[in-house]
């Protein structure tokens, strides 16, 4: 690809660093905190972006596993029957063609789940329910974490 | 029971939804906000002059702009707070001024002068109060969001510590029931309303902003719900207290000003405990030790809060009120400002998508807050 888009950005932040946010007023103050913040952006998805695409696929397999581990595990009433279907629909879905979609709709499912545990799940239910979320979002979460480590705000 | 909120919590609902569809909205010009001052004071106060309008740097909010005002030979600082389109919290200006008139002389606030609560004549809501002096961080901090993370330093650290502390214990001492709050409703008709309405108007704003949710969401969200807590107590909490939020002069280290008090309610105080406490408003010192508002080590807080207020901290009810923190806050960054982003009604769409960023810390504190059960 010529331009790379490596390239572009970079050439994008140079112009926004060394060319616009020099010449703006100091009582700009605002126009300079979003051109700071702008490059900061433009820089860390300098960073990422060849990556994005693998970590997209990582959290949809992470969704899918989470799924996978509720479907068999939750019984209860019909809103959980239900739920449990929908929820079944979605993992069968997910077959990598849109990603975020996908994984966006097993979260869904995941929610709606939760809910009808609360509504007719059997007694224990909610707490596999919360053991299995909590067992897989502990490791999912420290990714997402480290994903966003150089925004700066994080000292994990 | 969904529908148990505050008033004024449903009219800020309905305003979010309705507004969704409004075109964007643009940062104000420095002219474009002179000629609006110009013209507000023509009306209210025939003969001032308005001039020197700048912008306040900092938060991710409102739009703030100092400006003087000039009237009989003597020249008057003012501060205009003037909402954009959406913003990363929804709130009411009226309301905020009404409490900060309230809370003259019980601790130390800005003094509100005017307020254009429907915006009549400022193209959005708008409040304006006199200049209190201070810095909302030491100048050497570092260029951050005002305090995410704010480090004083052991010196300012020392100075700030017990006015930080007796200010939240007078705020939770002030006789609300005594006076005349228009706007404030008391969460009296059973224990649990106080929770409910602050769990109510949140899950709904969650939804009315389309936050995307992720399992721990979902869980948190049903355990809020299926845990709410008894309010032994109903005082006036502030919501957003940390340090941040509080100018400080940094030569004596005397506080000159609470601000933002927009998301205070008549509540429980835990729920101001629990806000003061997140993880996110402290520091870590380099052997781990967590510092709230980099003020105070947790159970020295509460063991102080204690004894200074005279109450005794429900280690269930704070629990609570810890994990209805951080599910606020992922409400907050990544359904509030990513749709004011989204829709373009923010002057800082960078800023919220930038913020967005924190969510995994809020949904990693619930994943730890979560797995400690019910009976902390």
């Amino acid at each position: 690809m010529i331009p790379t888009v490596d390239e572009r950005i970079a050439s994008i932040v140079r112009a926004l660093s060394e060319v616009i946010l020099p010449h703006l007023p100091p009582e700009a103050s605002l126009a300079q905190e979003q051109v700071q913040l702008a490059i900061g952006h433009l820089q860390i998805l300098r960073g990422q972006i060849d990556h994005i695409p693998a970590y997209e696929r990582e959290e949809l397999t992470d969704a899918v596993a989470i799924a996978t581990a509720l479907l068999p595990s939750i019984t209860g009433g019909s809103a959980v029957v239900l739920a449990l279907d929908a929820l079944r629909a979605s993992v069968g879905g997910a077959d990598g063609h849109d990603v975020r979609g996908e994984t966006r709709a097993i979260h869904q499912g995941i929610e709606r789940l939760v809910k009808a545990v609360a509504i007719d799940g059997v007694s224990g239910a909610n707490a596999v329910l919360t053991a299995t979320i909590l067992a897989y979002e502990r490791e999912r979460v420290i990714k997402d974490r480290k994903w966003f480590l150089p925004f700066g705000f994080d000292t994990m | 029971m969904l529908n148990d909120m505050e008033h004024i919590h449903r009219e800020i609902l309905d305003r979010r939804r309705n507004n969704r569809g409004l075109p964007p909205y643009r940062a104000k010009l420095i002219p474009e906000v002179t000629e609006i001052l110009a013209q507000y004071f023509a009306h209210i106060r025939p003969g001032a002059v308005v001039s020197g309008v700048r912008r306040v740097g900092g938060g991710a909010s409102k739009e703030q702009f100092f400006f003087t005002l000039s009237q009989d030979g003597k020249d008057e600082p003012f501060l205009l707070r003037m909402d954009p389109r959406s913003a990363i919290t929804e709130t009411d200006r009226e309301r905020e001024f009404v409490l900060l008139k309230a809370m003259q002389g019980i601790v130390p606030v800005p003094e509100p002068v005017w307020v254009d609560a429907k915006g009549a004549f400022f193209p959005q809501a708008a409040a304006i109060m006199r200049v209190v002096g201070g810095v909302t961080k030491p100048s050497l901090s570092g260029v951050k969001v005002s305090g995410l993370g704010t480090w004083l330093g052991p010196d300012l650290r020392l100075k700030l510590r017990d006015q930080f502390l007796d200010y939240l214990v007078a705020i939770h001492a002030y006789d609300w029931k005594s006076a005349n709050l228009p706007g404030y409703d008391v969460p009296d008709a059973d224990p649990k309303q106080a929770a409910r309405w602050s769990f109510n108007y949140w899950a709904e704003m969650w939804r009315v902003d389309e936050g995307a949710t992720r399992p721990v969401i979902a869980l948190a969200e049903q355990w809020l719900a299926d845990n709410l807590p008894d309010t032994a107590e109903l005082v006036m909490t502030h919501g957003d207290y940390r340090t941040g939020n509080y100018l400080f002069d940094e030569e004596s280290g005397q506080i000159t000003a609470l601000l933002d008090w927009e998301l205070a309610r008549i509540g429980d105080f835990h729920e101001d405990l629990g806000w003061v406490l997140m993880k996110v408003f402290g520091t870590i010192d380099a052997d781990g030790t967590f510092r709230a508002s980099d003020l105070f080590e947790r159970e020295e807080f509460i063991r102080e809060y204690e004894r200074r207020s005279g109450r005794t901290v429900n280690r269930k009810t704070l629990h609570y009120y810890d994990v209805m923190s951080s599910w606020k806050t992922t409400v907050i960054v990544a359904a509030n400002g990513l749709a004011a982003a989204r829709s373009q009604h923010n002057h800082q769409d960078v800023l919220l998508t930038f913020l967005a960023a924190t969510a995994p810390m809020f949904a990693d504190d619930l994943v730890r807050l979560l797995s400690q059960g019910d009976n902390q």
